[in-house]
């Protein structure tokens, strides 16, 4: 090659890469367009918008784009950013929180947030005794020295606390429900988030518009979002590729990959917290003995139940806490599929020739009934003879929440950056409010770990409670940890800036029709 | 006895068939084991939380003095406030009707009207090729479930043949209504009208026997004439009892429909409340249900007794 024709293709190579990165970038920075409508269909109906008295993630996901947090969750899950407020200064010793509001917010309705609608926000939510009132328990009271500052004395040290305040049910609201009763604001609630209420019909579909005066300048950049209820799944599937509704909730994971590879469509499996369990009652005198815990968690072929439920698209789980939350310990020893270390387990126990269990199925619940059938299979060869008892679901929750169960499947999706909602649920037998995810599981060592973890501000020091935590709930296996499976979405090409946070919730302001 | 006194009489059975109903399904509904203050309050359902929502709805009260509530604001035409949305059940019920209604109205027009004409070719053509083809083609429709033939319905018509129907929904106003609700009609449609086509099909072949149907073909009437005035009204008799039965299955069966179509009616409400233990709109669905099939079978009998004079209002 001369020296003429290698400077030539050198030349072409530049421009062609040239081209290449600015088409990358273009496509990456697309400058987003403003107007147009989404839909999203998806199998529950919203049930309420009182966010704080309301635990269905169909209502707190909608409510999130009309009442904003002063502290919001960062994209990893695992961590808040200021929101509604600017910044915070900690004093007394972490038991004062003083928080700068962020100049020039106004609510959907043009008035100007101020410290006396956020003192009445959180003191109204923290009245919630049947609702989230008990996330913020460590609050002694709340001040409003001036109208852009707000002040929080705590009770005592509480290192959950700026995670507990970006609670979507410590979303800020307009003082004294903007002159309404309670009810009658929250079925048409008013807040400063990207969305206002438009309309609503029960049992069929919600509409937001976009708020004129929301603080980010320049958005949402869409003029609406509805969400629909369409129960079938098929239907929603059929609505996407027709273009009705622009986003599928929660596809199912058999669909998955025909979904991928739908022109049009974009299918993506974004990072959840959602861990499923199996529930263990130490009433039953058999699951009280650990080494028959820790033989049927070794029992359990994780790998199997996700080939088989979640056609793949899962990871087996290795502690009580999903990697999307902070001070999540991988290596904290979670037992995983090991039949010679289960049947070792099973000798040592007071039950070496194995016993009689029954399994709290779900009626019609396939998912359910196979990991059922593959754990059937497993405890066979430890002795143990598993029977199936059926139930609809309303009353397998029902007897798993009585302790009216011996085996049962459930699981859990954080509402909170903190491990703190999850681990006292789970362990905390007097203090969490669910005898220890409904186990009976008392390990006053695990307990002792997760109060010092709740008033230990040092992260470091924090850190390595939760680590210690987590190795001896696992070692215990008070619950056989499953799987992590991720949230599924399904949404048309068209669609940029959609985004699902590890905590279910999504930024609507940020979406954009191309 | 007069059509008006006739008609009167049955609504009045309404009363006990009302009372009846609300006694069966107020006890079953609270007798299945499921809490729906669990159900709300899902993972965070503390005892204490439970015991609070409870004792706000009534639940913790004995079930004879909730039975005795509900029956007091029933006498008054209220339903009560449904647990789950916390808006009167009653204005749910409402809101969900007409489009039950529409899917069963529009459903048994359509049944109507592809069953008379075949019936007609094939009892006309006995044991011709149009016979045996009109005999043995529908009964696809039988055969196959209606979940499955939605699905197929909103395949082909809503995604492909240029997108002719939208996939799913109920549509905005009567020409919306009707365009969205064709291929749930359809659905319905094909699983009424084998069973319509066999019956009318055999009616007609009994009539043709009948001397009054020689008596009119020896005058020279038209054949036309003989076949729509003749033995089609004699005929039908038959078959509009078949029908009026088809529809009272079809009142209860709609939930199957409704959820492929997406269709926010009566069906999928009554699914939605049982599986949330949403008391007051269960027992509001029932009764709806209720009042809906003992419509049908009063008018399925004035039907009968006006095509056919013989039939007296007794």
């Amino acid at each position: 090659m001369t020296v003429r024709s290698r400077l030539l293709s050198l030349a072409i190579l530049i421009a062609v890469s040239s081209l290449c990165a600015t088409a990358a970038l273009g496509s990456r920075t697309a400058t987003p367009k403003r107007g147009g409508s989404v839909t999203i269909a998806r199998i529950e109906d919203s049930q309420s918008f009182d966010k704080t008295n309301v635990f269905q993630n169909e209502s707190i996901w909608l409510a999130e784009q009309i009442m904003e947090p002063l502290y919001t969750v960062t994209p990893d899950g695992k961590n808040v950013k200021p929101w509604l407020a600017t910044s915070f200064k900690a004093s007394n010793g972490g038991k004062t929180y003083t928080f700068k509001l962020r100049p020039g917010v106004k609510f959907s309705n043009g008035k100007t947030m101020t410290s006396a609608d956020v003192k009445f926000s959180i003191d109204d939510a923290r009245k919630q005794s049947k609702g989230w009132g008990y996330l913020d328990a460590a609050i002694k009271n709340i001040t409003a020295p001036n109208p852009s500052t707000v002040v929080f004395n705590l009770k005592f040290t509480w290192a959950p606390f700026l995670a507990d305040i970006a609670l979507f049910a410590n979303g800020i609201i307009p003082n004294n429900f903007n002159g309404e009763t309670r009810a009658n604001f929250y079925k048409h609630p008013v807040g400063t988030g990207p969305f206002m209420w438009d309309k609503r019909t029960v049992g069929q579909s919600v509409t937001f518009k976009r708020n004129p005066f929301y603080w980010q300048k320049g958005k949402p950049y869409l003029d609406s979002v509805t969400w629909r209820f369409v129960t079938d799944e098929n239907t929603r599937e059929l609505q996407l590729r027709g273009n009705q509704i622009q986003i599928d909730e929660f596809p199912p994971f058999n669909s998955i990959e025909k979904l991928q590879n739908t022109p049009g469509v974009t299918m993506t499996l974004f990072p959840s917290t959602r861990t499923d369990y199996l529930d263990m009652n130490q009433k039953y005198p058999p699951l009280a003995d650990r080494h028959v815990r820790r033989a049927i968690s070794s029992a359990i072929d994780r790998q199997a139940i996700i080939k088989s439920v979640l056609f793949g698209h899962g990871k087996p789980a290795n502690s009580f806490l999903p990697p999307q939350v902070p001070f999540y310990n991988p290596n904290s020893g979670g037992l995983q599929y090991n039949i010679a270390k289960a049947k070792n387990e099973m000798a040592q126990s007071k039950y070496p020739k194995g016993f009689k269990l029954t399994l709290l199925v779900g009626a019609g619940a396939q998912v359910e009934a196979a990991m059922g059938q593959i754990l059937q299979n497993s405890l066979k060869q430890l002795g143990i003879d598993v029977t199936f008892k059926q139930e609809d679901t309303s009353t397998e929750f029902q007897d798993v929440q009585k302790q009216n169960y011996q085996l049962a499947f459930s699981y859990w999706t954080m509402d909170i950056a903190d491990p703190d909602e999850l681990v006292s649920f789970a362990i905390d037998i007097k203090g969490g409010g669910a005898h220890s995810f409904y186990t009976e599981y008392n390990n006053p060592t695990v307990v002792n770990l997760s109060h010092q973890a709740q008033r230990e501000t040092n992260v470091a020091k924090r850190a390595q409670l939760y680590n210690k935590l987590q190795q001896i709930a696992a070692g215990d296996a008070f619950l056989g940890f499953l799987y992590y499976s991720p949230f599924r979405y399904a949404y048309s090409s068209k669609l940029h800036g959609f985004f699902v946070y590890p905590l279910g919730n999504y930024h609507l302001e940020d979406v954009w029709v191309g | 006895m007069s059509l008006t006194g006739y008609v009167g009489r049955r609504l009045l059975h309404l009363v006990p068939v009302t009372l009846g109903v609300t006694i069966l399904c107020f006890f079953l509904i609270h007798l299945v084991p499921g809490d729906p203050a669990r159900t709300i309050l899902g993972n965070q359902a503390t005892d204490q939380r439970v015991a609070l929502l409870r004792h706000e709805w009534g639940l913790d009260r004995p079930l004879p003095v909730q039975y005795g509530k509900f029956m007091e604001r029933m006498a008054h035409g209220d339903l009560g406030t449904s647990l789950f949305y916390n808006v009167s059940a009653g204005h749910l019920v409402v809101e969900r009707l007409p489009v039950t209604l529409w899917l069963i109205m529009f459903g048994t027009l359509l049944s109507i009207t592809i069953a008379v004409p075949l019936a007609l070719v094939a009892a006309t053509r006995r044991d011709g090729v149009p016979d045996h083809a009109v005999r043995a083609v529908p009964l696809i429709g039988l055969g196959f479930p209606p979940f499955w033939l939605g699905i197929v319905l909103l395949l082909v018509f809503g995604l492909h043949l240029g997108r002719l129907f939208p996939v799913g929904g109920y549509g905005v106003g009567f020409f919306g209504h009707l365009h969205s609700m064709f291929l749930p009609a359809l659905t319905v449609a094909l699983a009424i009208s084998p069973i319509l086509i066999r019956s009318l099909r055999a009616s007609l072949l009994e009539v043709f026997e009948a001397d009054y149907i020689t008596t009119a073909r020896s005058k020279g009437l038209p054949e036309r004439r003989v076949l729509g005035r003749h033995a089609l009204r004699n005929a039908v008799i038959s078959t509009v009892s078949v029908l009026g039965v088809n529809i009272g299955y079809l009142v209860g069966g709609t939930l199957v429909i409704e959820a492929v179509f997406a269709l926010p009616g009566l069906g999928q409400l009554m699914i939605n409340s049982i599986n949330q233990r949403d008391f007051p709109v269960v027992q509001g669905v029932t009764l709806a249900f209720a009042v809906m099939v003992v419509v049908v079978y009063l008018l399925t009998d004035v039907a009968h007794a006006l095509l056919d004079p013989r039939v007296r209002f007794e």
